[in-house]
């Protein structure tokens, strides 16, 4: 109970730090800290100290004494901290300083690394790198079309996410009736789409049905439908699995109190089974994000772009690197808050504040 | 279809057989329930007990055999069997209460759903049910915040909000902490004084004793006992029962 107590203790104060602590310890720490910060802050510092436009001052900042200073300095602070961490952890008196300790060394290694790979970077042929990653000039001008890109990007994806999730909800319940007329084209569908790529759904959709037929889908709708059913057939599955979870009770229930099978998968096991696929869906739906850069085999128009096809369309024209390298911001830009929803929501879900415990 | 079937009984089942694959659970069940008894079906596990008792609202259905209840034959697969569902209330071991329904939600769902009562109608009919089990200041507790003693309460309450002419009680008990066992059976007591049909498998054998007005002794897929609980009590005939007897009392 004490331990328990020590660690929900929110802050500790100065007091309680210094008798954890020993000199030697917030030395080592110190150190590694310090080497990171020059390895890191420093370089940042001196690159715009140089500017980041045109190319050529970023190569300059790369070449310069500044420079060359960052990656002596953290490489020896990194040195320092690594051999009085090691040096020391073993013979802390306490698991806070012995920490520290440990710490610090890590820092420091981190250090050396970054300055050793920083060193081996400037001494090497710097321009040419520069001018095919780090090139912005070409890309600022098509920053809006980005912006687009990523809007075009996060529309694709919610869509197909939303229709995804009404067929995929219909094709779970058919997959677990009892019977076989029923289950059996529901499962043909969900092998299919399961068991063909994407890139090949795209294609065969966006263009082989519109030619083959004489359909007049744009393309845009196309790579909607395919990115759809695709993930239907995915969401079928969770949902399966999480109906599937409900204790047969549940349904026993329901029936006992006189309602339809029906009925009762409406109002008793779906809405259970339901809340529970919620987090695995939302790990769907970030996969999903990732998959609509696939749409850029269909050959999008100028405003219909999503990011990867900006990124790419850029990169084909300038034969310009940093094109990919803001395609890849702009990826997390939008994947990176997704997956912190589902990280709360699965928290939030075991703690059971979404209605449903075990 | 209109005749009157099962010979006045409220519930008759008719050589009731079941299999599970290769397991023969009953082996000729007869049986006839009328209106206002309490019949108390004790035994072995493993006896068929609770496989008889789902088959009397055809939660599972027989391998062979007939089963009326209310003058109709509900084996016929032209009768519609939500519909006698509706006048049988089933309350299960495990509670099976809807954990995203508070007490009050699982009581009204199927009134709305399955009984077409309006919304104020239902909410007062749960409201009612709820004070007859003892739980009125419960209503908006969700199952996960009440007791098993509480929760099983809920789920009666929640069967008898149907107005069923047959209650079915499957080892209602069986998962309860011992200090929460009385409150439920007090609440069967309660139910069986107001003159309820009850089918009841069950472990408890002073309910047995005192609330039931007839006792069944099943063993091997069996009815091997049927008579009046004291006596049968007092001087079981058959030598299992004799056995099985000595062994809880």
């Amino acid at each position: 109970m004490a331990v328990a107590q020590e660690r929900d203790k929110p802050l500790r104060d100065f007091a309680w730090f210094k008798r954890e602590s020993t000199r030697g310890s917030l030395v080592a720490l110190g150190l590694g800290i310090l080497a990171l910060l020059i390895a890191t802050v420093g370089t940042i510092a001196v690159l715009l100290g140089h500017g980041l436009t045109p190319v050529e001052s970023i190569v300059a900042a790369f070449k310069s004494n500044e420079m060359t200073g960052v990656c002596l300095w953290s490489i020896g602070l990194g040195i320092a901290a690594a051999a009085v961490g090691w040096g020391l952890f073993s013979r802390m008196p306490t698991k806070v300083s012995r920490e520290e300790a440990i710490a610090g060394a890590v820092l420091g290694m981190q250090a050396i690394g970054l300055g050793a790979l920083l060193f081996w970077f400037s001494g090497g042929d710097v321009s040419k790198f520069a001018i095919n990653y780090l090139n912005f000039d070409p890309v600022i001008p098509q920053i809006d079309a980005f912006i687009n890109g990523a809007k075009n990007t996060v529309f694709l994806a919610f869509t197909s996410e939303f229709l995804g999730i009404i067929l995929g909800l219909v094709l779970a319940v058919f997959t677990i009736s009892k019977r076989a007329v029923v289950r059996a084209p529901a499962r043909a569908y969900i092998n299919f789409f399961r068991g063909t790529p994407l890139v090949w759904q795209l294609i065969f959709i966006g263009v082989g049905i519109p030619l083959g037929l004489g359909l007049n889908i744009s393309t845009y709708t196309a790579a909607i439908i395919a990115l759809s059913l695709n993930m239907g057939a995915y969401s079928a599955e969770v949902f399966r699995a999480g109906i599937q979870s409900i204790e047969k009770g549940q349904l026993e229930a329901a029936r006992g109190l006189g309602m339809s099978y029906f009925q009762a998968m409406r109002y008793a096991v779906l809405p259970q089974a339901i809340r529970r696929v919620i987090p695995p869906l939302m790990n769907e739906f970030v996969i999903l994000i990732k998959d609509t850069s696939l749409v850029i085999v269909l050959g999008l128009a100028t405003g219909e772009r999503d990011l990867m096809s900006v990124g790419n369309q850029g990169y084909a024209n300038t034969f310009n690197g940093t094109f990919l390298i803001f395609t890849a911001i702009g990826y997390l830009a939008v994947s990176l808050p997704s997956i912190r929803i589902v990280n709360a929501l699965e928290r939030r879900m075991r703690s059971g504040l979404l209605g449903i415990g075990a | 279809m209109s005749e009157v079937q099962g010979n006045g009984h409220l519930m008759t089942l008719e050589d009731i057989h079941k299999w599970f694959g290769e397991n023969h659970v009953l082996r000729g069940i007869d049986l006839s329930i009328d209106e206002g008894q309490v019949v108390v079906v004790i035994g072995p596990s493993g006896s068929g007990k609770s496989t008889l008792l789902r088959i009397t609202n055809l939660l599972e259905e027989p391998t062979e055999g007939r089963v009326f209840f209310d003058g109709k034959e509900i084996t016929d697969i032209r009768t519609d069997v939500n519909k006698v569902r509706t006048n049988i209330g089933i309350v299960f071991q495990s509670y099976n209460l809807f954990p995203h329904k508070t007490a009050l939600g699982n009581i009204m769902l199927a009134l709305q759903k399955v009984l077409k009562v309006d919304e104020d109608e239902a909410r007062s009919r749960a409201q009612q049910e709820l004070e007859h089990v003892g739980l009125e200041h419960k209503t908006d507790s969700y199952p996960s915040q009440l007791s098993g003693g509480q929760q099983q309460r809920v789920a009666i309450a929640r069967a008898l909000a149907m107005k069923p002419k047959l209650m079915l009680f499957d080892e209602v008990t069986s998962a309860l902490d011992p200090e929460l066992v009385k409150e439920v059976l007090d609440t069967m007591r309660r139910l069986a004084d107001e003159g309820m049909t009850m089918l009841v498998v069950t472990h408890e054998m002073g309910f047995a004793r005192e609330v039931g007005s007839r006792l069944i002794f099943m063993d091997d897929g069996r009815i091997v006992e049927d008579g009046i609980p004291k006596e049968i009590f007092a001087n079981p005939s058959d030598e299992r029962c004799r056995s099985f007897l000595s062994h809880v009392l």
